[in-house]
């Protein structure tokens, strides 16, 4: 039998065997599966497990908010071209066609020898896998005065989408024609590494059509532009002369709210009128709290075959919280991916079945350079059995050679397939 | 040759098959490698829809109204250069073409 028989018996196999009992199946329907979180990872991951196991596995969802709202697109918000309600969808489709049990509360214990969840109802799960996505931390004490500050609404960070989104919205409408918009990056790792390039764009494209005396300052800890770098400069220099100034090298250290001042390590304070500061990030709370930030005490080790923790047995994490391996970025995409792997393996293992020893994952993020035109980043990784990691393929993924509107058509059916992938 | 495993009968009495992945040889039952195919497939579900049904009219292009076949042959243009685009010819580089014909045939019109 060659390569090409296997593909479609493997297949069209799957029909006549459906009928047939199995007794791993039924360690399967017996097990509970717990999710908690549900952005592009944890929602995508709950949908998943009923699917590849056709809705035979017990899932069930905690997560806070009452609806979904994207963090891809919402610099839209910020410049004042969308509104959230534009990237805001419900959780309930997949409880009603997916049969997920969710729940909307938060986590605020995982017992992993028990294998006990407890909320903050006071009500306490027990779980026999449990998928952690819960996104970032932001490490707001990492900058002096920023914790304070943002709590005052002097600074705003607006990296988690809602209502500091619509804050900084408000604040950049508010402010004087000649005023100065200032936003700071953190040494990468970080989520959505083009995330605030896009969002300078946004700001400059906002200011150009109503602030034209305006400045959009990029206040940068890293060496250069982390993603796509070329494309951001060039359109900084075409479309927004002498509105942006790009400061790499520029790690923010303290943060005055009186006198809206940034100091840094190394160079001369700076003041700004609207203050977008990010600092360091980390796993979500509920990982770190857990002990599972094994690397470097900020970010998750994973087995890549199936996304367990490599701290705890039975704990599955996913997204933005994981030690990404090389040249992974930290994306909602991206999470959606390994979810899906995730996911893939969980129902392999409750199914006695051996985990995929070959998984693959891609990678696309669309960053907006005004209200129409994007370019995007894509990448393809593939599990590399001998170093027990994913690594991008070569040759394969790269940038677009240029804004268009055209990728500005495909940036929102991304939107819409991954918002319906995810939730739908 | 290339597009008989879309036609090819399958052998019922097969309930184990070896598979070559990595350059590695394991045995995997039918359901396995079903599951395997299903998650590969769904690395497309994030711009073209959870099982290939994409959102009528969300502004990507559909490919549910593709035949395995076309399905298989448009993929190989992607990667071989002979089609262009803006995402897919930077896709499909990264992918075997043991992987695309099992997304073909996963995601191809029914």
């Amino acid at each position: 039998m060659d390569r090409r028989q296997f593909i479609s018996q493997g297949t069209a196999a799957l029909g006549l065997l459906s009928g047939l009992s199995n007794p791993a199946h039924a360690h399967l329907q017996k097990a509970q599966i717990l999710v908690i979180g549900g952005g592009y990872g944890g929602a995508t991951a709950a949908k998943y497990l009923r699917l590849f196991s056709n809705n035979t596995a017990q899932v069930t969802l905690i997560e806070p908010n009452a609806s979904f709202i994207s963090c891809p697109l919402s610099n839209l918000v910020i410049g004042g071209s969308r509104t959230l309600a534009d990237l805001t969808s419900p959780y309930d489709t997949l409880s009603k066609r997916h049969g997920i049990k969710i729940i909307q509360d938060s986590v605020i214990s995982i017992d992993p020898d028990k294998r006990i969840v407890k909320l903050s109802s006071g009500k306490v799960l027990a779980y026999d896998k449990a998928v952690v996505s819960p996104g970032v931390s932001l490490l707001m004490d990492s900058i002096e005065g920023l914790a304070s500050a943002n709590k005052a609404g002097v600074t705003l960070q607006a990296w988690k989408a809602g209502p500091e989104t619509v804050a900084l919205h408000k604040q950049l409408a508010a402010m004087r024609d000649g005023g100065t918009y200032a936003i700071s990056i953190p040494e990468a790792p970080y989520r959505c590494p083009p995330g605030p390039y896009e969002r300078a764009c946004q700001v400059a494209s906002f200011f150009k059509q109503y602030k034209p005396k305006s400045k959009v300052i990029i206040l940068d800890a890293n060496q250069d532009v982390v993603s796509k770098g070329a494309l951001f400069k060039k359109v900084w220099a075409e479309q927004y002369p002498g509105m942006v100034e790009y400061l790499p090298k520029y790690n923010v250290t303290a943060v005055d709210a009186k006198t809206k001042t940034i100091k840094f390590e190394i160079q001369d304070d700076i003041k700004a009128d609207v203050l977008n500061l990010l600092p360091a990030m980390s796993a979500g709370e509920i990982a770190v709290k857990t002990g599972l930030a094994n690397s470097n005490g900020r970010w998750v080790n994973v087995n890549f075959l199936n996304f367990e923790s490599t701290a705890q047995k039975h704990i599955h994490v996913l997204g933005d919280s994981i030690q990404v391996a090389y040249a992974m970025p930290k994306s909602g995409h991206m999470a959606n991916q390994h979810a899906k792997v995730a996911a893939a393996a969980i129902i392999a293992e409750l199914s006695d079945w051996e985990v995929n020893p070959a998984p693959v994952l891609n990678n696309t993020c669309y960053s907006f350079v005004n209200a129409t035109e994007v370019i995007h980043v894509a990448s393809v990784h593939q599990y590399i059995t001998a170093e027990r990691t994913f690594k991008p393929v070569p040759g394969s993924g790269g940038v677009s050679p240029g804004p268009t509107t055209l990728e500005g058509v495909y940036a929102w059916g991304w939107a819409h397939n991954i918002w319906a992938d995810t939730l739908g | 040759m290339q597009i008989n495993i879309l036609k090819r009968p399958w052998v019922s009495s097969l309930f184990f098959i070896l598979i070559e992945i990595s350059g590695l040889c394991y045995a995997q039952s039918p359901q396995t490698l079903s599951l395997y195919h299903r998650s590969l497939a769904a690395t497309c579900a994030n711009c073209h829809g959870t099982d290939g049904k994409g959102v009528v009219d969300g502004g990507m292009p559909l490919i549910n109204n593709l035949s395995s076949q076309q399905m298989l042959e448009q993929l190989k243009a992607y990667k071989s250069g002979a089609r262009e685009g803006t995402i897919m010819p930077q896709l499909a580089k990264g992918y075997s073409d043991e992987q695309l014909e099992v997304i073909s045939v996963q995601l191809g019109k029914k």
